[in-house]
């Protein structure tokens, strides 16, 4: 007894050190190859196989040597215990009973191999089972890793979206931590306005589905839906273009659709397609969610640089305009004067101004142009500039109009005209000379009744080789001429109402007496109370001359 | 952007540098990984990887490059990266990548440092 224990001993030894030295000397190989070789060289056997356990069951997975018909596929049912049958010893690798794999040899005498294939599966199957736990560990520190990364990608997310107002590059980044993190090999986002008209597509690959047709996807508020049956969204049926499964999740904000994010076919490592997990929905959702608080935000800032832009340029027209107004009013004798302009949206196209003239004459007009801010500022400080320069080189006021007119043709910007009234006072006389282009009735205010002075021609700036007929009346002491712009007239109330020239002659009527810059103020006022707060997109101007 | 990763190499000696231009996915990561199991089978000692033209890359592209590190290490040869995006990098650390393979912000520093970078006993 006391001297066998060495004996086994040995030969154990040199099993382990022969079978390390076999294996040792193929490092390169993949483990099972070189359990086959091993175990071929170390038997003596003509050809060996190993079997491990794949998906669709036991399969060769390495073999080594000629011939081996004996082995090619393993027993039905698999063997439990070393087993020689017809020329073909099977033995199952296996540690702390479980099997890892199989060993088939063929090509081997008759005998009995019970301790030797015991020990073959020993040694062979405790090296499968170190390494497939390797793998699994190995794995399992991938997911650990995935996860970890999944959870960082989010944070990261957030931060990076926080502060990015660019809208392609917020969309791309988001496109592509969705396509990443859910091993999807393509991805599509689109996003509309409150129409359902797309505003930007981005795309991995080619697009999943027509950019115009994903405003009325039925889906969810704030969660993915996932089909692996089929690339449709299944709540509309909206096919995708060539995938196999899909994923989709609204991008909302407070049930407002602001586009739709797609992932299409998870990959993985043998090209197959698998199927999304509820793990992939909630990530997309989640990086949906993020996008649409990003995206809001972006738009929100889009909306306040315009709107700072809007109040610069309506800074700058209203400087303009406030140079161009009349900081005062002349003092002319036999002549009361009052003016009032009252600006929307800060500055618009009303224009009026005075001039003390040869002979005790006063002239004056009062002009509205098209358009607002800006663009009538500039017009507006054109006519301006043409009718000081012109004023005292035209012999009438007629051939004034048309020197303002031939100006403007010739240097204002296309599509661009100004109504006007211009009016030319002999106080000593009452003789009142005038031409209208275009502009509202003036309404004269004669022993309580109101007359109305009509248009005598068309708008400045829009007939090529127009003229203005110029007209005269007699301003007798005590009468009232009120010039004003269709700010007034036309000014709304809630039900739509205009305040129309009707209650503009009855205030400037009944109150023909009052001093005249008490009645510019109180038809102001009159037309305030009218429209009860509602807001104005026309500048109001009134210009009120009585001869004393 | 396409949703296929072309691969093109160039070999300086013992390094072979591989411009990727796409998704690394699992065919971008397959054609880097024929690539460069090419180029170790034709005696290159270091691969450096220039990702400059690819903005994404999955788990499974990841896993490929793993095995393509791992088959380099076998070989005691060296493996780098240049031109990451930061989304790139910051996976490629979280990941593990970094442990064993260098990242550089250029090609020309990562050549140079694979350059002088010692054989692996």
């Amino acid at each position: 007894m006391t001297s066998s224990a060495p004996a086994a001993s040995v030969r154990f030894l040199e099993f382990w050190r022969e079978a390390a030295a076999l294996l040792e000397a193929a490092a390169e190989r993949p483990l099972p190859s070189r359990i086959a070789g091993a175990a071929a060289a170390f038997s003596g056997a003509r050809f060996s196989a190993v079997f491990l356990r794949e998906k669709e069951g036991w399969v060769r997975a390495a073999y080594a040597g000629e011939g081996g018909e004996e082995v090619l596929s393993l027993p039905d049912p698999s063997p439990q215990a070393v087993l020689y049958d017809r020329g073909a010893l099977w033995v199952p690798l296996e540690t702390e009973g479980e099997v890892h794999g199989f060993l088939g040899l063929s090509g081997l005498a008759d005998e009995d191999y019970s301790d030797f294939g015991r020990s073959l599966g020993l040694l062979f199957g405790t090296l499968l089972g170190a390494s497939r736990l390797s793998r699994l560990v190995k794995e399992a520190e991938f997911e650990v890793k995935t996860r970890l990364l999944e959870l960082e990608s989010l944070y990261d997310l957030g931060l990076s979206l926080a502060g990015q107002l660019d809208l392609p590059r917020l969309a791309d980044e988001v496109l592509f931590r969705s396509v990443s993190l859910t091993d999807a090999r393509r991805g599509t986002l689109v996003l509309f306005d409150e129409t359902g008209s797309p505003i930007l597509q981005r795309s991995l690959g080619e697009e999943l589905f027509p950019s115009e047709a994903v405003f009325c996807w039925n889906l969810p508020e704030g969660e993915a839906v996932v089909n692996n049956e089929a690339a449709t969204v299944p709540t509309c049926g909206v096919s995708f273009f060539r995938c196999e499964k899909c994923l989709a999740v609204a991008i909302s904000v407070a049930g407002r659709r602001l586009g739709v994010l797609a992932v299409a076919d998870k990959e993985s490592r043998d090209g197959s397609v698998l199927d999304f997990t509820p793990a992939d929905a909630r990530l997309l959702s989640l990086f949906a969610n993020q996008a649409a608080a990003a995206i809001e935000t972006a738009r929100l800032h889009r909306e306040a640089i315009e709107k700072e832009r809007i109040e610069r340029e309506l800074e700058l027209a209203a400087a303009i305009q406030r140079e161009i107004l009349p900081r005062s009013l002349p003092r002319v004798p036999g002549v009361e004067l009052a003016a009032a302009n009252l600006p929307t949206r800060q500055v618009g196209g009303d224009y009026y101004d005075l001039f003390p003239l040869s002979g005790g004459r006063l002239g004056f007009l009062v002009a509205d142009v098209s358009g607002k801010g800006v663009p009538a500022a500039l017009l507006v400080s054109t006519v301006h500039a043409a009718v000081h320069l012109q004023i005292d080189e035209a012999e009438t006021i007629e051939e004034l109009v048309v020197r303002i007119d031939r100006h403007l043709q010739r240097y204002a910007a296309a599509r661009k005209f100004l109504t006007l009234f211009f009016g030319l006072l002999e106080p000593d006389s009452g003789l009142l000379r005038y031409v209208s282009a275009g502009h509202n009735p003036a309404l004269l205010v004669q022993n309580g009744s109101v007359q109305s002075l009509q248009s005598t021609g068309v708008p400045i700036g829009i007939v090529p080789n127009a003229r203005w007929k110029e007209q005269t009346v007699t301003i007798h002491s005590g009468d009232l001429l009120c010039v004003y712009t269709d700010g007034l007239t036309e000014a709304v109330n809630e039900s739509e109402e205009e305040f129309g020239i009707q209650r503009l002659s009855a205030i400037v009527g009944g109150a023909s007496r009052e001093p005249v810059q008490a009645l510019c103020e109180a038809a102001l006022s009159a037309v305030a109370d009218f429209a009860r707060g509602m807001p104005q997109y026309d500048d109001q101007t009134v210009l009120i001359v009585r001869r004393t | 952007m396409s949703d296929t990763c072309k691969v093109s190499a160039e070999r300086r000696g013992d390094v072979a540098l591989l411009w990727t231009d796409g998704y690394i996915n699992n065919q971008g990561g397959e054609e880097i990984a024929r690539e460069a199991y090419a180029q170790l089978e034709s005696g290159a000692k270091a691969l450096v990887l220039n990702l400059e033209k690819t903005r994404i890359v999955n788990s499974i592209g990841i896993s490929i490059l793993i095995e393509v590190l791992e088959k380099v290490m076998d070989r005691k040869g060296v493996l780098a990266f240049s031109n990451l995006t930061p989304t790139i990098d910051k996976t490629f650390r979280i990941m593990g990548l970094a442990q064993y393979a260098a990242i550089y912000p250029t090609l020309e520093e990562a050549l140079q440092a694979v350059s002088r970078e010692p054989p692996r006993p």
